[in-house]
């Protein structure tokens, strides 16, 4: 198997953004079975590095595809575009008071005594937000509209980093 | 692969007869070997018939050491010869060994690596060859129940044994002369026992989200997996390393203690007493509604009244301490992003699993009955039996596959103590990620890599697994070098760490192959504090940030005030830039990163004028007595 190829051949999946979960993880399964280190005991050592690199790449290429953000970011990336570029720092003004304003909301959420419908309403705006973004990122990639997909990708990454921040607190909370 | 397998019709090597092999559940208080017989895996007993061989090894004058029953009947009168628990000591240091243990009887000495070594009549004795010594037994009785020579072991290791704990255990493998199959933790082990794969769940398909709850006498480890087609996956792993059945021993003793207004400042005969009236007490009430505890032969000299425990009581004082073994089943279900109704079975392992109460408040928390048709103490090896016909190439179909997940993050060291994570914990394996670094002054020639696992953000809350030196980097100014540092974890869980320089191509790799590991309590306290110290770590972060933000700003002035200050400064002007630096060393060396980030501010400032005239000063040189068509 070519390690070097990239995720969507290595999966036979059409280069879009839309992709089959189901075609994903079932073709995902079918290459593990078979590049397994576990196949390959007692093959000798070069064998068994091959499986070990081969199979690496191929949990790489499921964690990328499999989560939208990084799907959005690695599509960009095959066209040599660096979304994630640290220069790359230009947000719309409004996009970033919003996001302060998200971010302000989380920590007040910590002050609050009995947060979890306030972190379950967040939650699920949050992921109404991811998701138009998302939306946002497929029409724009598909009409080759490659700017504005990156800036999409680009709120995607801030709006990814408040679910997780929401995640951590929640975990904190309600423990 | 079995297209890879080629042999010549008639060279093959009796293609109908089965490779031995068989699955070994190297325990903390006991150990077991298992191998599947006719289609059915099952446990190996000794001649006496009993398949658990006690973790304990007593060391001899010129004899082979004992293991098993006959060394644990020398725990007291041989005490400092007979090694036990040695699984604890797995994979760590001596300063490891040190804090964890007044309570082990034995003389430590460090060797050079800090790996900790026992003494004994037989000379010094490492944890790996005391766990060497428990696997050959294991393989003595494996190769004579089975008759013949096995071709090699799958080894089970608890699912948070971090990088140095799984290698210390094959380490001992290889010292025992077996080939390891493969390294399986073992809440997986227990899942694969119950041959979960091969069952349809109620909606007919074969897939579903599995939790195996494993209580053992010190330690809970929760796992959470998902099966399909096949197809074992971890999701996330978690629990406390400080909660077993033990507790529930010491939580009844107590109580008894306080009813009986027996003085708090017991005797070590007088404890033992209590405790083994509490197990009684347990084993009583696992049929009855009451027990009768009688403290007759008490030892001392004070009479107590017999006491009764009804089961709502002693449920009531279990409670708490289940409880805490619940909160972490929870925390580990959100970490594997699975909600309690998805869960389809519950797999029960350890001996404490056989207590009704954690049965019924298992099955109350996921609502449905947890799985208990197996002997929690032999789930383990049953399941790394399994696991080891499938990869001696017994089974045809190839169906069963068991992917495992990386139980603690791996990052590097960076500037200023903070850790860069390379890869996440629960990631699965085997995985490979690169990280690219580069250099922090100018002309630098060597960079030290330091590789570190843990949850938390600081170097020196995280533990050490190796530090080495990449050498040869030509010199450049300060962040040309490009440095890429690759992890890569094998299918065992066992990491290997390379860097390279990508203009040079000059190149170092390492098997990371620490003298010791991290201690259970120190991986679950580590992510623990992960937890409760977030806001700490991130103002610690920050404050490391600008503290090394602000020794940049300090060198690059230093330097060229010394270089061309005289020459392109007014007096008074450098004056001025020595005062705003002495301000912002002030700064530095406080705690408040806020103000040392906006006295870098003012600082910069402060030095603009003379950045801009240094700038022309060295265009104007660059160019001086060139003609325009000579640049």
């Amino acid at each position: 198997m070519d390690i070097s190829q990239d995720y969507f051949t290595c999966y036979s999946l059409p280069r879009t953004f839309e992709i089959d979960l189901g075609v994903l993880r079932q073709s995902h399964r079918v290459l593990q079975q078979q590049y397994h280190p576990d196949r390959f005991v007692g093959f000798g050592e070069a064998q068994e590095r091959l499986a070990v690199q081969t199979t690496a790449y191929l949990n790489q290429a499921f964690a990328t595809l499999s989560a939208p953000l990084r799907r959005g970011i690695y599509l960009l990336q095959l066209l040599g575009m660096d979304p994630m570029a640290p220069t790359n720092t230009q947000m719309p003004m409004d996009f970033l008071l919003q996001q302060i304003e998200l971010r302000e909301g989380i920590e007040e959420l910590s002050r609050v005594p009995d947060p979890e419908p306030a972190i379950t309403a967040l939650a699920r705006e949050l992921q109404a937000q991811a998701e138009q973004l998302e939306v946002d990122f497929s029409q724009s990639f598909a009409a080759d509209n490659y700017l504005s997909a990156e800036t999409a990708v680009r709120k995607l990454q801030f709006i990814v980093k408040l679910q997780q921040q929401l995640d951590a607190l929640e975990g904190e909370l309600l423990d | 692969m079995a297209l890879l397998q080629i042999a010549e019709p008639g060279q093959s090597a009796k293609p109908h007869q089965r490779k031995l092999a068989v699955g070994i559940d190297l325990g903390t208080t006991h150990s077991l070997v298992a191998s599947v017989r006719s289609g059915q895996a099952e446990t190996l007993p000794n001649s006496r018939g009993e398949p658990l061989l006690p973790s304990v090894v007593r060391y001899l004058v010129d004899e082979s050491p004992q293991v098993g029953v006959k060394a644990e009947a020398h725990l007291v009168d041989d005490a400092a010869n007979t090694v036990m628990s040695v699984k604890r000591l797995m994979g760590r240091g001596i300063e490891d060994v040190k804090r964890l243990g007044s309570n082990m009887p034995y003389l430590f000495e460090a060797c050079d690596q800090g790996m900790p070594m026992i003494h004994t009549v037989a000379g010094l004795k490492s944890p790996v060859q005391v766990s060497a010594d428990i696997l050959r037994a294991l393989v003595q009785r494996g190769e004579s129940s089975l008759g013949g020579e096995l071709v090699g072991a799958v080894i089970t290791v608890p699912a948070y044994f971090d990088d140095a704990q799984r290698q210390a255990t094959k380490d001992a493998a290889q010292l025992a002369g077996i080939q390891v199959l493969r390294l399986l933790n073992e809440p997986t082990a227990a899942a694969v026992a119950y041959g979960l794969e091969q069952q349809e769940s109620n909606r007919g398909e074969q897939q579903g989200t599995i939790a195996v709850f494993d209580l053992g006498g010190g330690t809970f480890d929760i796992s959470v997996l998902r099966m399909e087609q096949g197809v074992f996956e971890v999701l996330a792993t978690g629990g406390d390393s400080a909660l077993g059945g033990d507790d529930f021993d010491h939580a009844l003793a107590e109580w008894m203690r306080q009813q009986r207004q027996i003085p708090q400042k017991l005797d070590l005969a007088q404890q033992r007493f209590l405790l083994r009236l509490a197990r009684a007490a347990k084993e009583r009430l696992s049929t009855e509604h009451t027990a009768t505890l009688s403290f007759e032969g008490w030892p001392g000299g004070d009479a107590y009244t017999d006491l009764t425990l009804s089961l709502e009581q002693m449920n009531a004082l279990l409670d708490p301490i289940i409880s805490r073994a619940i909160r972490a089943t929870k925390r580990t279900l959100r970490d594997a992003k699975v909600s309690l109704d998805e869960v389809a079975e519950v797999v029960m392992v350890g001996g404490s699993t056989r207590s009704l109460r954690v049965q019924e408040r298992v099955a109350e928390l996921f609502q449905c009955q947890p799985l208990t048709s197996i002997d929690p103490d032999r789930v383990v090896a049953l399941g790394a039996a399994r696991q080891a016909d499938v990869l001696a190439g017994n089974q045809s179909g190839e169906e069963l596959l068991l992917l495992d997940v990386l139980p603690l993050s791996l990052g590097l060291e960076t500037m200023g103590g903070l850790v860069e994570r390379v890869i996440d914990r629960n990631a699965p394996i085997p995985v490979a990620r690169a990280q690219e670094f580069t250099t922090y002054q100018d002309g630098q020639t060597a960079m030290a890599i330091h590789v570190l696992q843990g949850e938390r953000e600081l170097v020196q809350n995280c533990r050490s697994l190796s530090r080495f030196e990449l050498r040869g980097i030509p010199p450049m100014a300060a962040g040309a070098a490009k440095i890429r540092v690759t992890f890569q974890v094998d299918a065992d869980g066992l990491l290997e760490v390379n860097a390279r320089e990508l203009t040079s191509g000059v190149a170092a790799t390492v098997q990371v192959k620490p003298s010791y590991g991290l201690s259970d309590q120190q991986i679950a306290d580590m992510i623990k504090a992960s937890w409760s110290n977030v806001e700490d770590d991130r103002s610690a972060r920050s404050l490391r940030e600008q503290q090394v933000e602000a020794d940049r700003l300090l060198e690059a002035v230093t330097m060229a005030l010394a270089e061309d200050g005289e020459r392109l400064l007014m007096k008074q002007e450098q004056q001025q830039i020595v005062a705003q630096m002495e301000q912002l060393v002030m700064a530095r060396n406080g705690q408040d990163h806020h103000a040392i980030a906006k006295q870098i501010e003012t600082m910069a400032k402060a030095s603009d004028a003379y950045a801009a005239m240094r700038m022309d000063d060295s265009i104007k040189r660059a160019l001086a007595g060139k003609s325009v068509d000579q640049l």
